[in-house]
């Protein structure tokens, strides 16, 4: 499904990305683990277009995304949340989630007349997507008005209804209660089940090597490990990069 | 009573006018995040349109209208493509107003080259007995200036609430990285936001050339007033701008029933300056930075 080959990314001297390569399968759950500063959000950032690369590429589905810019790599179908929620903080929760699937035909005159108005569909996947995120009365709230929890389930609630071949999560569940995150896991692993791809980063290497297929390990810029969680949780290098021996 | 009526009604009219420069000034801010001066320049390239359509080619009234409305969207449309090759190179904001003002300038020349430096008349409306309602008069033609300016804002509230474009520039204006996360292109919204605000310019620069005589510099003065109701009502906030604009016309209008009437701009930035010191975000502005 996506193919990272040879990627670089330097700032100045620090070798943010160096030379990485990797795969993530169709329908699959591939997490991205290391210690803080180890490129794993500069990847991140590459992947989805928001920095530009200094070499190597990039491939969803056979198509080569490396030089798109950060909206046709999203209309290509790369999904993703940051680190921070990041919301429209002055519309509302409801036009938050419309607009990742509201926003194919921006056509002057179809708007300027308008002949476009949302269908019964998107709304409905809206109250789906609320419902099960259990923030329906939340629907007309402003999305600054939100606690960071809330903002964090509706920025996934947002990526995952973007249409999408790869979601893309950094830290989905850093910041929520202990509840939530089991409600994100769970809703993660049905995600895969229904044929959903997902990369996502984590810091809590138990909540990432339970829900994950696959793991890639990185440190400094390249990655020092990958495969199954297993394999990894006895790692030498692995362990050694978290734990600083 | 009169004088009273008389000043409601000039209020009225001031702040529709500086309202519909206002509200496409501040669409086009909210977008772009940089000050664009040079859309005054479409208020007085639109009205010079419409002399050349109606008083010197002879077309008739309602193409006149319609051709120059349509070449202000347009005018507009070029104006971006000029920001957009400075936005590629990497240009700051500071920049894009600098080559704003310069593009005031220029096009304000060319303007006075094409045309002349004399006063301009369309003459279209022949000069009309003004209706009296309570001791004020107004003319017909001021009354359709307050009634398509209501319009146009109404309809402009509508096209950003309903609208997918309306709302795909309220998500640019909010936060334009996470826009294109969602697979927005803010190049297309800048674009229709320069179309859609020198629309509404152009249509305050018709109506304003109806009303008044055409100088070059016409739109430079308009620019400022919309400026100033922008800042007041919050820049950013087409809302705030609007609000801001029909104030700005009260406060003026007003003003000058306390001070002679030479007073009236000293009025305008004084409101400026005290809105400038006291509340800098203006009557509806948006708090900066939003989520970032």
């Amino acid at each position: 499904m996506l193919k990272v080959e040879n990627l670089r990314k330097y700032f100045g001297g620090i070798k943010a990305v160096d030379n990485v390569s990797f795969e993530v399968r169709e329908n699959s759950i591939t997490a991205l683990i290391g210690p803080n500063g180890s490129g794993k959000t500069t990847l991140f950032n590459l992947i989805s277009g928001v920095i530009e690369k200094d070499s190597g590429k990039i491939i969803l589905d056979k198509k080569n995304i490396t030089n798109c810019s950060v909206n046709k790599i999203s209309n290509i179908g790369v999904s993703r949340i940051f680190q921070k929620s990041r919301l429209f903080s002055n519309l509302s929760v409801r036009e938050n989630l419309l607009i990742a699937i509201d926003n194919e035909d921006l056509k002057f005159w179809k708007n300027f007349l308008n002949k476009n108005k949302i269908t019964r569909e998107k709304e409905s996947k809206v109250k789906k997507m609320l419902k099960l995120v259990e923030m329906s009365e939340f629907e007309n709230k402003k999305a600054s008005e939100l606690s960071y929890g809330q903002k964090r389930l509706i920025e996934l609630g947002r990526a995952i209804l973007n249409p999408h071949k790869i979601l893309l999560l950094d830290e989905p569940v850093a910041g929520v209660t202990p509840r939530l995150r089991n409600e994100i896991s769970k809703l993660l692993t049905k995600m895969r089940e229904e044929g959903e791809t997902i990369l996502l980063i984590e810091h809590d290497m138990n909540f990432a090597l339970n829900l994950a297929d696959n793991v890639i390990v990185m440190d400094e810029g390249k990655i020092i490990a990958s495969g199954k969680p297993e394999k990894i949780k006895n790692n030498k290098k692995v362990l050694n990069a978290y734990l600083g021996e | 009573m009169g004088i009273v009526i008389q000043l409601l009604i000039n209020s009225l009219i001031a702040g529709a006018i500086y309202a519909l420069v206002a509200a496409g000034f501040s669409l086009i801010y909210s977008t772009n995040k940089f000050v664009h001066f040079a859309h005054g320049s479409v208020i007085a390239f639109s009205a010079y349109m419409l002399y050349l359509f109606y008083s010197i080619l002879k077309f008739n009234f309602g193409i006149a209208v319609i051709l120059t409305i349509l070449f202000s969207g347009v005018f507009g449309y070029l104006l971006n493509l000029i920001y957009k090759k400075l936005r590629e190179r990497n240009a700051s904001s500071v920049i894009l107003l600098i080559a704003s003002v310069g593009l005031l300038i220029l096009i304000e020349s060319l303007i006075l080259i094409l045309f002349g430096a004399d006063v301009k008349t369309i003459g279209f409306l022949k000069i009309a007995k003004g209706l009296e309602i309570f001791g004020g008069i107004i003319t017909p033609l001021q009354i359709w200036i307050i009634i398509i300016s209501l319009l146009l804002l109404g309809f402009l509230y509508l096209f950003m609430k309903k609208t997918k474009i309306g709302k795909a520039m309220r998500a640019v204006a909010d936060n334009k990285d996470v826009a294109e996360i969602v697979g927005i292109s803010s190049e297309k919204i800048y674009s229709y936001s320069f179309i859609i605000g020198s629309l509404i310019a152009g249509i305050a620069g018709i109506l304003v050339g109806l009303e008044q005589n055409l100088e070059p510099a016409m739109g430079t003065n308009l620019m400022i007033k919309g400026f100033t109701g922008a800042v007041i009502g919050g820049i950013g906030s087409v809302s705030g701008a609007i609000l801001g604009s029909f104030l700005l016309g009260f406060t003026e209008n007003y003003g000058i029933w306390f001070l002679p009437s030479g007073y009236k701009d000293a009025i305008a930035f004084t409101l400026l300056f005290i809105f400038l010191l006291f509340k800098p975000r203006g009557i509806l502005g948006k708090k900066w930075g939003g989520d970032k």
